[in-house]
């Protein structure tokens, strides 16, 4: 006779698979395989005195700064990431005019003094990277390092095209053809009783081919008090077969993010800036998911 | 007596939603029409109204603690944001051209030596109420704007506007093919009217409105 604890480690065996299509695991029938939120990295904020308009003198440079706004002015703070090729985390902190680096447990590693205010961070290929000016919209181009680069003519990495098929819970997602994977459009189908798809963005595909889609949905579009809506991310592998789905990403922002998303490594990263602390929330698509009973 | 009441109540509950949802017939009636077309194109110019910034431009005198978002020189597309402004771009270069600074946030008051636009200030102005100061913010918008009765998520027309009492309000111009929305707003974070792509993320808990002067 089994015992009840062999029993529950094969049910738990059962509905795990790896989202990582490596293991040659992973399944989606009958349920989507889902990834919950691995961890959070709490990042601590300081904030403007309403009345100098001034940092505190004891603010710690440690931090980041927030501005808490007022009526008719949402608060103002880092709303803009990326993640380096070593999993450490760059984040703008425009009322300082300057980056912040942590790494990749969110501990403070230095300041790049760029002399201006930022609203997005982009690591882009030859470990570059770009930072957009808010004021104006022009692009930076930094090394690792954060030493200025003068290149002329970079521009943002162009995101696969999405489009949706009105009406009928699902659309396309183009994506590039990396080492003699599929590439081309991946169908992307929504099906989830009571909701509507409303968009779906291309995030990014890894070098396996594997495709991360942001998809928002909503419950209605009329009758309710306020626009409400839920968020996903899924990742597609190259052959287009849904490997899992991150289905619990806040959406309550204090700063509203420019920079929301960022995949690295088969990681999902979310920059939420709270009236508190600056989160970044971290869903590791690499590690088994777990497909409701049946 | 007692089966007049539910009436009574029911007329107390009329009475004060009409209160605090709408704005009298007169002022309604007296609100500058404005086609979609029009709309659009106010917002258009706001965003892409070019200035430079001069070195008087940096400084505001009735404030201490001001503090420029910009630089000396610098050639900038887009009016400016100032916390409880609403100036439209040739009131806006009237005041950079007797060295009112350029822009202010929230942490520095409303300040009358500067020049600009707020998030209501905008939408307003792109609606045609032009002559009304800044009699209408997010909070009492709805007094001139409705709350539609449509699928705001796919029926939406440029034009109408995303508010959200107490905090910002854009103004919105259409669908992308892939759901996401296009939208201009007087941006605190990116100090001026900017037009943009963006996701539906951004706008939860905001409310559809169409502005009740427009010519549909």
């Amino acid at each position: 006779m089994a015992r009840p604890s062999g029993i529950i480690s094969l049910i738990l065996l059962l509905g795990l698979a790896a989202c990582d299509a490596s293991g040659g695991r992973t399944e989606t029938a009958p349920g989507i395989c889902t990834i919950s939120l691995t961890r959070v990295l709490r990042i601590p904020i300081s904030t403007l005195d309403a009345h100098t308009a001034t940092e505190s003198p004891d603010a710690s440079p440690t931090t980041l700064l927030l501005s808490p706004g007022a009526t008719d002015e949402p608060p103002e703070g880092p709303d803009g990431f990326d993640v380096l090729e070593d999993g450490s985390l760059l984040i703008t902190d425009p009322l300082r005019s300057r980056l912040s680096s942590f790494d990749s447990q969110g501990k403070f590693r230095r300041t790049w003094k760029i002399g201006f205010r930022a609203d997005s961070v982009t690591v882009i290929a030859d470990g570059l990277v770009l930072v957009r000016e808010a004021s104006t919209g022009r692009l930076h181009t930094y090394d690792q390092e954060g030493q200025p680069r003068s290149v002329t003519g970079d521009t943002l990495p162009e995101r696969g095209e999405a489009r949706l098929q009105p009406g009928q819970n699902r659309g396309t997602v183009s994506r590039p053809s990396i080492d003699r994977t599929h590439g081309g459009p991946l169908g992307i189908q929504f099906d989830k009783p009571g909701l509507t798809l409303l968009s779906l963005q291309s995030l990014t595909t890894d070098q396996k081919g594997d495709t991360y889609v942001a998809v928002e949905a909503t419950a209605g579009g009329r009758a309710s008090e306020a626009i409400n809506l839920n968020k996903y991310v899924r990742r597609y592998s190259s052959d287009g077969k849904l490997l899992c789905e991150i289905a619990d990403i806040s959406l309550d922002y204090y700063v509203p993010p420019v920079d929301e998303l960022r995949v690295h490594k088969g990681v999902l990263y979310q920059l939420q800036t709270t009236g508190s602390e600056v989160r970044v929330n971290v869903w590791d698509t690499n590690q088994p998911c777990s497909r409701p009973s049946p | 007596m007692l089966a007049r009441l539910p009436l009574l109540f029911l007329l107390c509950v009329v009475l004060v939603s009409s209160q605090s949802n709408h704005a009298q017939p007169g002022v309604v009636a007296r609100l500058p029409r404005a086609t979609r077309k029009e709309v659009v194109a106010r917002a258009q110019t706001l965003a892409s109204h070019t200035w430079v910034c001069g070195a008087s431009n940096l400084r505001a005198s009735c404030s201490r603690k001001y503090l420029s978002d910009w630089k000396p020189g610098q050639r900038v597309t887009g009016i400016p944001y100032r916390w409880g402004g609403t100036d439209g771009p040739e009131e806006f270069d009237r005041k950079l051209a007797n060295g009112l600074a350029a822009g202010a946030h929230s942490r520095y008051g409303v300040l009358s030596c500067a020049a600009g636009i707020d998030c209501s200030g905008f939408v307003t102005l792109c609606w045609g109420l032009s002559q009304t100061g800044h009699a209408y913010s997010t909070s009492n918008l709805r007094s001139i704007a409705g709350k539609p009765k449509y699928n705001w998520f796919t029926d939406m027309k440029a034009g109408d506007v995303m508010n959200k009492a107490g905090s910002h309000v854009v103004l919105f111009t259409g669908y992308n093919p892939d759901g996401t929305i296009n939208v201009c707003e007087a941006s605190g974070s990116k100090s001026r009217v900017v037009c943009s792509r963006t996701t539906w993320s951004r706008f939860k808990g905001y409310i559809p409105l169409v502005y009740k002067g427009i010519d549909d």
